[in-house]
């Protein structure tokens, strides 16, 4: 998977590497999709949180 | 339901019968714990903005201290607003703190820069959080100058590791606050105008105003760029709690640091696009109006019904009723610098004009119409709150 990394996109507001990306690069998971985005994406906007947190202050 | 599980709800109903500019049974009071309350400890602010934990014990005993005697509704603390060894593990060149580079008994200090050149407005306004990440992180924080680097791993792990646990900390209080006292906190999230995201931490104050008359297009631009960032931190912020409202310190706005023309122009469309977002969310916006919003009341009376709080500062409290008033929930009335330099009957003649001219209808929560600083009294922050008991009632 290293060697197929999706470098260049625009995260939208809310997002740093958002599940779309992610998921291109993973394809077809074996499981259940959900799951696996839903705790994806409260972790990415914990990151987001963190790098904005520097900006609004 | 507990005793204290049944004074919260009763507290929360009567904060949000007023969010809808409705007549409970008492004006809801307002009461913030702050840097002030250190005076009245064995300790200093170097030891409660590094220990967490300490400045959640003195803040709930001064809980415990004032609430044999005082009845409120909202409560906003603790005592410091930020977390210093956060700060600390990044190399953040941000804040000047207690203890680190100022006198244990100092307050923290903003280190004002252009940590965002004239030149890289373009390439902010494609990627934000690219931008951010790329350029602005490295730039602002020494420990994190070489991304990729050993020192700035580490210093990155170390500083969002600070960042939830200090998320963790405060919440944990906040739930404490609320099982034992049955406190209700006023707000959830934070947001702000996106003028001053691009002009407090990015351009700085000098920067801004530069770009005011050498490259407006890209002032407008950026903030532009910034409306659905500063929705979303503030959503995410608050996990998508809707009940309360979000809070938004707002600060270049205040009259006159702009000219009516300039803000009409930049400061005053992103920030109503940001409270129309949140609003369409559901999300209320906490209108925090330090300094004089007088002149933009007009302005203000535009937005959605009910869509923000208008925090009364120095703006003329008379006139913000008769523009607002009956439009969206009003709050203050009680000027910061009274509670630092007046008496407690002045602050109680205070407390009583302010329910007279605000309060009639409803709509009104009473409380300091500021940031209450470090050299406030807590005599007077007593009076505020027993006089508002008294005068209160409907």
């Amino acid at each position: 998977m290293g060697e197929s990394k999706i470098t260049s996109f625009v995260p939208e507001p809310g997002t740093c590497l958002p599940w779309r990306i992610k998921k291109e690069e993973f394809g077809e998971l074996a499981g259940d999709e959900e799951i696996v985005k839903a705790e994806w994406e409260k972790l990415d906007a914990f990151a987001y949180a963190f790098i904005w947190f520097w900006v609004q202050r | 339901m507990s005793d204290k599980e049944k004074l919260f709800q009763e507290r929360l109903n009567r904060y949000l019968t007023v969010l809808e500019c409705g007549k409970p049974d008492k004006v809801p009071v307002g009461f913030s714990v702050g840097e002030w309350i250190v005076k009245y400890t064995d300790t200093y602010l170097q030891e409660i903005y590094y220990d967490l934990n300490k400045a959640i014990e003195i803040t709930t005993q001064e809980i415990d201290r004032v609430l044999r005697d005082l009845d409120f509704d909202l409560f906003r603390g603790g005592p410091s607003l930020w977390w210093p060894p956060m700060f600390d593990a990044f190399g953040s060149k941000l804040y000047r703190f207690p203890g680190f580079h100022l006198p244990k008994e100092s307050t923290f200090q903003y280190v004002e820069a252009e940590y965002m050149g004239p030149d890289e407005y373009d390439d902010f306004i494609a990627d934000p959080t690219g931008w951010l990440v790329k350029n602005y992180l490295p730039r602002i924080n020494e420990e994190f100058a070489e991304p990729g680097s050993y020192r700035a791993s580490i210093a990155l792990l170390k500083s969002a590791a600070a960042y939830a646990m200090q998320g963790n900390i405060m919440g944990a209080a906040a739930q404490r606050w609320r099982k034992e006292y049955g406190l209700v906190a006023g707000t959830s999230g934070f947001t702000k105008a996106p003028f001053d995201t691009l002009g407090d931490t990015l351009r700085g104050t000098k920067g801004i105003l530069t770009d005011l008359r050498r490259r407006p297009e890209k002032v407008l631009a950026a903030c532009e760029a910034l409306v659905p960032h500063n929705i979303a931190y503030a959503m995410i912020g608050s996990r998508g709690d809707t009940t309360l409202p979000c809070s938004a310190p707002l600060h270049k706005g205040a009259y006159p640091f702009l000219s009516r023309e300039q803000w009409e122009k930049f400061y005053w469309p992103t920030l109503k696009a940001v409270i129309e977002g949140l609003w369409a969310k559901g999300k209320r916006t906490w209108f925090f109006a330090e300094g004089d919003w007088t002149p933009y009341l007009d302005k203000i009376a535009e937005l959605p019904e009910k869509s923000i709080v208008f925090v009364i500062d120095t703006t003329d409290a008379k006139k913000a009723k008769e523009i607002l008033g009956g439009r969206f929930c009003l709050f203050g009335g009680v000027p910061t610098t009274l509670l630092t330099y007046g008496t407690p009957q002045e602050v109680k003649d205070c407390v009583k004009r302010a329910i007279d001219e605000l309060a009639c209808d409803g709509g009104f929560v009473l409380g300091p119409g500021g940031v209450v600083m470090g050299d406030a009294k807590r005599e007077n922050i007593i009076a505020m709150t027993e006089a508002a008991r008294e005068y209160g009632v409907y």
